[in-house]
């Protein structure tokens, strides 16, 4: 077996690759060329510093590596069926792990899906230690939307740059997929500014497709967290009624049930977890 | 598995017969086999199939089968978003959805009910006791 980097595969090879790494998992979450292509994009994935397992000229698996400045980001890593119990996702860590040292990276990221504990147990091993809980929240549009906790005063539309404006300016730390480098790679954000008559403010940014609400997030500037997350989401859903809406990495935390109250519900959840590289 | 001439026969014929026309939006290869294998011993249903969440609504608009099998994990438009855009066409939002899935059963139910699909099968597809649920989401129970 032998490590090339993902460089050296078309996006088709690479594509077909990953979704048969996911053929059999919970939540297999498959792509397209075209899915993979925007991945890559927006989540600054450098296939250069990509891994692919080859042995007997068959891809046995694959880790991808994203870079920003000097943190690293390892996801869709996977091993094909044919390939599990050979060691293939150590031998694949390993490399992206020594990538990461090579270019002096301080810190290398990644999410595991929660029950994947085979995955869990092999980033433990490798020194990563968890942070937080993630929630992948979904609403459909038909979700039943009750009326704003908090009274609107104000709603302001914001468009894609004043959208990055907040976003870079948010308090809490975001996860790698929600990270201001990401939006800053997303085409057409827009935002809402609400304030409520009762002093509340808040905002929220997203991706409006035909089809799907995606990219959302919700940050509170003032007033209570769940009542003027709430009052955010409704307002947003009243704009966009037929969408199905997808809010990823969503922190459980305090504003967690301001979504609920938006018809928001837990799909599945990743935990985060980091490792500080050693030089 | 895109609509021809050729499949508006087979359609007409098979409402000639009375067949049921079942549509399985699946992009595992393996799995639509599975099910192809499966109908082939049941002459009373007809299926027909497709492998990403676009020309699955498409075959779906074309087709206007009687009962939509739709896996949860397609690589275009996810399970999830392909519901919720049958449930937005009038011309297919009363037929019958199924959510097919690898979730823990309580979870596929919850997000089978919450899309508003008619019921769920959770993978792998037992073929034993598949053709008893297909035709109870589309006769109900006896």
């Amino acid at each position: 077996m032998e490590i090339l980097s993902a460089d050296r595969f078309t996006f088709e090879e690479l594509t077909e690759a990953y979704n048969q790494t996911r053929v059999d998992y919970m939540v297999p979450m498959p792509m397209n060329v075209a899915k993979l292509r925007e991945y890559v994009r927006v989540y600054d994935v450098s296939l250069v510093h990509s891994a692919v397992a080859v042995g007997d000229e068959l891809m046995l698996g694959l880790g991808m590596l994203g870079v920003r400045e000097d943190r690293g980001w390892i996801t869709r890593l996977g091993v094909l069926p044919y390939g599990r119990r050979l060691g293939i996702g150590t031998t694949l860590m390993t490399g992206l792990t020594e990538q990461a040292v090579t270019h002096k990276l301080s810190q290398i990221w990644l999410e595991v899906i929660k029950g994947n504990e085979p995955a869990h147990r092999l980033f433990h091993r490798f020194g990563f230690v968890e942070t937080r809980e993630l929630i992948i929240a979904r609403r459909p549009p038909l979700a039943d939307n009750l009326p704003p906790p908090c009274e609107i005063d104000r709603v302001t539309t914001l468009d894609h740059e004043e959208a990055i404006i907040l976003l870079s300016h948010r308090a809490k730390r975001a996860n790698w997929l929600n990270e201001t480098e990401t939006m800053q790679n997303v085409h057409n954000l827009s935002g809402l500014l609400i304030e409520t008559s009762d002093g509340g403010r808040g905002w929220v940014t997203y991706h409006a497709g035909l089809l799907q609400l995606t990219r959302i997030i919700v940050e509170v500037v003032a007033g209570d967290p769940a009542n003027v997350t709430a009052t955010v989401l409704h307002v947003l859903h009243q704009r966009h009624k037929r969408q199905d809406a997808i809010a990823e990495n969503v922190s459980d935390d305090e504003q967690w049930p301001g979504y609920e109250r938006a018809g928001y519900f837990d799909s599945f959840r990743r935990i985060e977890m980091v490792k500080d590289v050693k030089f | 598995m895109a609509g021809n001439g050729r499949d508006q026969f087979a359609r007409a014929a098979a409402n000639i017969r009375g067949m049921k026309t079942i549509l399985q939006i699946e992009d595992n290869h393996a799995n639509r086999l599975l099910v192809e294998r499966v109908f082939e011993k049941m002459p009373e249903y007809r299926l027909i199939q497709a492998s990403d969440g676009e020309s699955g609504v498409g075959l779906a608009l074309d087709e206007r089968p009687d009962l939509i099998l739709v896996d949860m994990g397609l690589p275009d438009i996810d399970g999830q978003t392909v519901v919720t855009l049958i449930r937005q066409i009038p011309e297919l939002k009363n037929t019958p959805v199924v959510a097919i899935t690898a979730w823990p059963e309580d979870k596929a139910q919850e997000i089978a009910a919450r899309y508003g699909c008619d019921g769920c099968i959770t993978k792998p597809i037992d073929i034993r006791t598949f053709p008893t649920q297909i035709a109870q989401f589309l006769y109900g129970n006896p």
